[in-house]
């Protein structure tokens, strides 16, 4: 089981990390073709979503996605925004504990929304890059317990963001650099991976 | 290394330089929304409106074309950022009339997708609006697919045009007609000599050697394009002229307009030598160059560089390029 204050905490843990990495983020977004601002974005994001509360999970994500869209900006917005509200459509009415199989739900929808918003899927260089195997590794792994779930998609996301070292960008304006978007990490997929580590640290 | 700025917390640049905008052309815009830039005096209800968002830090550009003759309002995001797009429909549902409104948004990642939530949004509850995309940056090849081709400069005479017809009183139809003819026939070169400092955290954003160029950088300077040792500013306007004809289809007897956009660090003075060179090869092309443009326009900081538009004009074009605008940074 996933009680609500535990999601609280896990949201409040990725914070925190979000925040210690702000820099290397935004290098990363500079070094790999784009404007050297993602850390900016994802810690507004994550300031924004401080203020969001709720008595059940369906609430709480609904309160993240609304507090997120009006004051983060740029494809964050919309990005994060989308899978936030995934996952609050998913979740069960005044739910506020989740088993395996409704964390699962919750996060497969959280997926599948900002599949709608994007055209980006692996290999493209992007935060889907982490999230998709995340996801789907999360998914997998229900028959062994929620922590279980989460060390799973950690594991994915982590493999998921080092993959994109080596790939080329396909999307926005990087992809114009062609052989020289190779090497560094994808700034999205990294922020992405250090939300699910925070997120299997905070579950053990 | 600090950052030789005059700023106060990087955290309020966009609402401080949005407040200074209002203040000081009070008589021709004012803040509405927290960043939402309105004019002063709107424009008769029974007319279309015209509507943009974008990020901040690329001052004049967007808010600063808000005004008669041009834009009725501009969405501002933060720093090289794109406003959520609950604050996008906030603004269409301050624009919503029967005349209808045009969003023009350019075509960044994070702009298109705030601008299609609210489009959708918006329509979901009855507000008439219409968007035009421009992408005509050719950095990329003049090839490239258009959702690959970004949104440049060419905004700008662009809301010239569109906000000239709603002047005029032509329908929503019509503006949107015009004005994709008109996004068709335009395109963008940039070329730069250094890269920017991101004003909120100091990160530099694409280093270029001491001895080089690069034409064919993006709006913020993210890397891309071609390198080159630097060259003069005539074999940069010919090197660039080009293909900027190749992709308007300009040719003999057209009327062409064409601007040089400084983008933060380049002077006033480099421009008009580039601008010189370039409308004398159009001239020697058979190519007629209507009254242009030489300024700051849409900057990234303190980049060096400029962005070169080339755009193909039909009659009407023409005519709405020289209808009176009275806008903080454009007038005609």
């Amino acid at each position: 089981m996933l009680t609500l204050s535990q999601f609280k905490e896990m949201v409040a843990a990725a914070g925190v990390d979000i925040r210690a990495e702000e820099k290397t983020f935004s290098e990363l977004d500079a070094a790999s073709g784009g404007d050297g601002d993602h850390g900016t974005a994802i810690v507004t994001a994550f300031n924004a979503m401080r203020k969001a509360d709720g008595a059940d999970f369906k609430g709480y994500l609904k309160a993240l996605t609304d507090a997120l869209q009006n004051e983060a900006c740029g494809s964050t917005s919309t990005l994060y925004g989308a899978w936030l509200q995934g996952m609050s459509d998913a979740a069960p009415e005044g739910a506020a504990e989740l088993d395996a199989a409704a964390l699962a739900k919750v996060f497969a929808g959280g997926l599948e929304e900002i599949g709608f918003t994007t055209k980006a899927r692996v290999g493209d260089k992007t935060l889907m890059d982490a999230l998709i195997p995340a996801t789907e590794a999360l998914v997998a792994a229900q028959a062994e317990g929620v922590a279980a779930m989460f060390q799973k998609g950690a594991s994915g996301a982590a493999k998921g963001s080092e993959a994109t070292c080596a790939m080329r960008a396909k999307f926005g304006r990087a992809k114009n650099l062609g052989e020289r978007s190779i090497g560094p990490r994808d700034a999205g997929s990294a922020s992405m991976a250090c939300i699910f580590n925070a997120f299997a640290k905070t579950v053990k | 290394m600090p950052m030789k700025k005059f700023v106060n917390d990087p955290a309020n640049l966009t609402k401080e330089l949005l407040e200074g905008l209002a203040l000081c052309y009070s008589g021709k815009v004012t803040l509405v929304n927290e960043k939402v830039v309105v004019r002063a005096t709107p424009k008769d209800q029974s007319k279309v409106a015209i509507v943009t968002l974008g990020g901040a830090g690329h001052e004049p550009a967007l808010s600063g074309f808000v005004g008669e003759g041009m834009l009725d309002a501009s969405v501002v995001g933060d720093i090289f950022a794109a406003p959520g797009a609950p604050k996008v429909l906030e603004a269409l549902r301050l624009f919503k009339r029967e005349a209808g409104i045009l969003l023009v948004t350019l075509n960044h990642a994070g702009d298109r997708m705030s601008a299609s939530k609210a489009l959708r949004d918006a329509q979901k509850e009855g507000i008439k609006v219409v968007e035009i995309v421009t992408h005509e940056d050719i950095s990329a090849g003049v090839d490239t697919p258009i959702d690959d081709k970004r949104g440049l400069a060419g905004c700008i005479p662009l809301y010239k045009v569109v906000g000239a017809a709603a002047e005029a009183g032509k329908s929503l139809e019509e503006i949107v007609d015009i004005g994709e003819r008109f996004n068709k026939q335009m395109a963008t070169l940039a070329v730069a000599m250094t890269g920017c400092t991101h004003p909120q955290n100091g990160g530099v954003i694409a280093v270029l050697p001491d001895d080089e160029m690069e034409i064919g950088m993006g709006q913020h300077g993210e890397a891309g394009g071609g390198r080159t040792k630097i060259l003069s500013a005539d074999e940069t306007a010919a090197r660039m002229i080009e293909p900027l004809v190749q992709a308007t289809g300009v040719k003999a007897g057209d009327t062409a307009l064409l601007i040089i956009n400084g983008v933060g660090a380049t002077t006033l003075m480099e421009m008009l030598i580039v601008y010189r060179k370039t409308a004398q090869i159009l001239a020697s092309k058979g190519v007629h160059v209507t009254p242009g443009a030489c300024g700051e326009y849409l900057t990234v900081q303190e980049m060096a560089g400029f962005q070169m538009i080339l755009c193909k004009l039909d009659p009407d074009h023409v005519a709405y390029l020289k209808a009176c605008a009275r806008t903080p940074y454009w007038t005609a």
